[in-house]
């Protein structure tokens, strides 16, 4: 048996419907047979009847619901159909559930799934990654699981925290990741993992960018240079023991992310490492973001637009040789 | 204002050689200007005809000014334009992520606040002037990666193990430019275990930090012969017999007591001068050198400085020397002749401008002009060893030649 990213998902949600009744999932086209744009909620509303509901095309109404419902005890998961368009509940994230704890001591547990990163040809509406817009405001946890594994850990564990928590679910990886089961153990959310040890340059990422990374790692191992992946998991808490560990192996410092180059968790990484790690560098820390455009439509634009094991290895290059 | 060296910042126009109208070839010298080094001459860049002189004589002005025009033909100015460096924005914008797209935005000045109106700038016409007009921004280096540089990391590891730049002369960086990188600070450290090492002693690490210290100085050291005779017949005199070295000391001090400027040192632009003529003697200790100082030399009578003298180097030899005996000297003398050297070029200490050394004395052959013959005298080397900042070749000339005068008559000492 093999589980994919998205089945993955889907097999969490699963899992936490059967386990607490205060679950329900709110989406868009999610219930009856269609079961979500990417299917992630497929079956589920013959298995789950009533809590798995279709919501009206206002991503708005959809978190205000969500909220009304945890604030009632209930622990909603909310579907958008791409992480782009819950740009029209900022309002109702940032400003209602961000903010309720701290105004009212009533926890708001509510967990937004955000189809996020970029696939071919989808253009500036449906490729966006939003997590540095989250995790710049109070309140919110944000995670962005890169392995099948954490797609189904970190989603259990994300209803389970009485904050709201931001799901950032990447779309190339639905498909193209596998895995042989679903997993037994967890590394909790707020712990990034070093996926491959290295000791010459440690690269940060988190999401499908880990896939990228590690392709470049395995890349220069092969002449004898050895990178080090760190996956941080999640991007809000941000794990910076783990990250200035690695630099304090490697000394050198690269970090990748899909959003935009504008501030975002690239920049937070740096600015800590610069801050509270800075006798351990011994090369100025880099990092690669997409271009500051919008994402284009043409599949070769977007290749260019995003960061690639090519660019990424480009700039290894470039950090060694200093 | 061209670029005239690599330390120059601005210059004195001196003189200007031509006047608006005249025509003049190509690398002709057209202004003389000073710098704090040298006078230097202003070629044209290209054949024409000088249009203005901005410039005026005894004026400052900083690299990159504009001082005049040359009107040149258009084949000429041309090729100016071709030769003209590219801006820079472009390659940093490279470099950095979106820094390309915001530099473009801010060229095509799309929804920009800030964005410089190119109407406002002073308009030059390309080729005509006689350096192509970057005025008013700091020159920015490519890469400030050269081999002496030293990362947060190299430096933090350096401290932890209180290492000095020194310490590190023997690698060679497999760095950027050649700089060494934490592992191959790694790696030195690594091998030196594999040798036999041992603490070094504090007086060691004491010496070797002062020497370290005072070499970021630019030190010189001049010489001259002197002849003992006249101080080896004075001594038979005296009761205690001072040895040659105090009567070397005594004569530093009553020549800097004349030029107290010699000694000065200078700190920030300005020059510290001490009150007091107090002149340190080197005596080798176990294993390291003190130098406890004798205070107000020039006042003190040789047979006192005898005694003071005998009394330290005894202190120093049995490591009895406190911080304060040792503090506050401003030149100090070596009498490295014991060891029977005929010269050397002493290092002063890091607080002090001087260090007059003592060679051997040996009988040599001396020309008399007089008899026509030569005669035997006891001939020694005086050294001294100087920070080039304080003093120059010619001062430690002159403050060496009066010792020697002084030398020639050591009854007086």
């Amino acid at each position: 048996m093999s589980v994919t990213y998205l089945e993955a998902i889907r097999e969490a949600q699963a899992h936490l419907l059967r386990e607490d009744k205060r679950v329900f999932i709110y989406g868009q086209d999610i219930s009856g047979k269609f079961g979500g744009a990417f299917k992630a909620t497929k079956g589920l509303a013959a298995e789950f009847p009533n809590r798995v509901l279709n919501t009206p095309i206002s991503e708005d109404a959809m978190v205000g619901t969500a909220i009304g419902a945890a604030m009632e005890g209930m622990r909603p998961i909310v579907e958008m159909q791409f992480a782009d368009f819950s740009s029209v509940a900022l309002n109702q994230i940032l400003n209602n559930a961000g903010t309720q704890y701290w105004r009212t001591n009533i926890p708001c547990p509510i967990t937004v799934r955000l189809p996020s990163g970029g696939t071919k040809g989808s253009g500036p509406f449906h490729s966006q990654s939003m997590e540095a817009i989250y995790s710049h405001y109070p309140g919110l946890v944000v995670v962005a699981p890169a392995t099948v594994e954490d797609a189904y850990t970190m989603l259990i564990d994300a209803v389970a925290i009485d904050d709201p928590v931001i799901y950032c679910e990447h779309k190339y990886l639905y498909y193209h990741l596998k895995a042989d089961a679903l997993p037994k153990d967890r590394l909790p959310i707020g712990k990034a993992r070093v996926v491959r040890p290295g000791r010459d340059l440690s690269i940060v990422t988190y999401s499908a960018m880990v896939h990228e990374a590690l392709a470049v790692a395995r890349e220069f191992s092969a002449g004898g240079v050895e990178i080090e992946v760190v996956d941080l998991r999640s991007v809000k808490p941000l794990d910076t023991d783990t990250v200035l560990a690695s630099v304090a192996r490697t000394g050198r410092l690269l970090c990748v992310g899909e959003s935009f180059p504008w501030g975002g968790a690239t920049a937070e990484i740096i600015a800590r490492v610069a801050t509270e790690g800075f006798h351990l560098l011994d090369a100025a820390p880099a990092r690669i973001n997409a271009k500051d455009t919008p994402i284009p439509y043409h599949p070769n634009l977007w290749s260019e637009h995003r960061p690639n094991a090519k660019s990424i290895a480009a700039k290894a290059r470039q950090i060694l040789a200093e | 204002m061209p670029q005239l060296g690599e330390s120059m910042a601005e210059a004195t126009i001196v003189a200007i050689k031509v006047q608006p109208g005249d025509k003049v070839a190509a690398d002709q010298e057209i202004i003389e200007v000073e710098t704090d080094k040298a006078v230097m001459g202003i070629t044209t860049p290209c054949p024409g005809e000088i249009a203005t002189i901005d410039a005026e004589v005894k004026g400052i002005y900083a690299v990159g000014a504009v001082l005049g025009y040359v009107e040149a033909s258009e084949a000429e100015a041309a090729r100016f334009v071709k030769n003209a460096p590219e801006p820079t924005t472009a390659q940093v914008a490279r470099e950095v992520p979106g820094r390309e797209e915001e530099s473009a935005e801010a060229q095509n000045g799309s929804g920009s606040h800030f964005q410089v109106d190119e109407t406002s700038l002073p308009q030059v016409a390309a080729g005509s002037h006689f350096q192509v007009d970057r005025a008013g921004v700091l020159p920015v280096p490519a890469s400030a990666k050269g081999a002496g540089y030293l990362s947060p990391r190299v430096k933090a590891r350096m401290a932890e193990l209180q290492l000095t730049q020194a310490d590190l002369a023997a690698i060679q960086g497999s760095g950027n430019a050649g700089r060494i990188t934490i592992k191959d600070l790694e790696s030195f450290l690594g091998s030196l275990e594999k040798q036999t090492a041992e603490d070094a002693s504090a007086i060691r690490t004491g010496v070797a930090d002062a020497m370290r210290r005072s070499w970021t100085r630019p030190l010189a050291t001049v010489g001259v012969s002197v002849c003992l005779d006249p101080v080896l017949e004075d001594r038979q005199k005296r009761d205690p017999k001072p040895g040659p070295a105090l009567y070397v000391l005594r004569a530093l001090a009553l020549a800097l007591a004349k030029t107290p400027a010699a000694a000065s040192r200078l700190i920030g632009g300005r020059a510290i001068r001490s009150e007091s003529i107090d002149i340190g003697v080197a005596v080798e200790a176990q294993d390291g050198i003190m130098v406890p100082v004798i205070r107000n030399a020039d006042k003190t009578s040789l047979a006192d400085l005898t005694s003071r003298y005998t009394e330290l180097v005894d202190l120093a030899r049995r490591r009895r020397v406190t911080s304060e005996m040792t503090s506050g000297g401003i030149a100090s003398v070596s009498n490295f002749g014991t060891f029977g050297l005929d010269w050397g070029t002493p290092i002063p200490l890091p607080d002090q401008t001087l260090l007059l050394g003592l060679g051997a004395g040996k009988k040599e052959p001396i020309w008399s002009e007089e008899k026509k013959q030569f005669f035997p005298a006891t001939q020694a080397k005086l050294t001294l060893s100087f920070d080039h900042r304080s003093l120059d070749g010619g001062g430690a000339g002159r403050l060496l030649q009066h010792i020697v005068e002084l030398l020639g008559k050591p009854g007086k000492l």
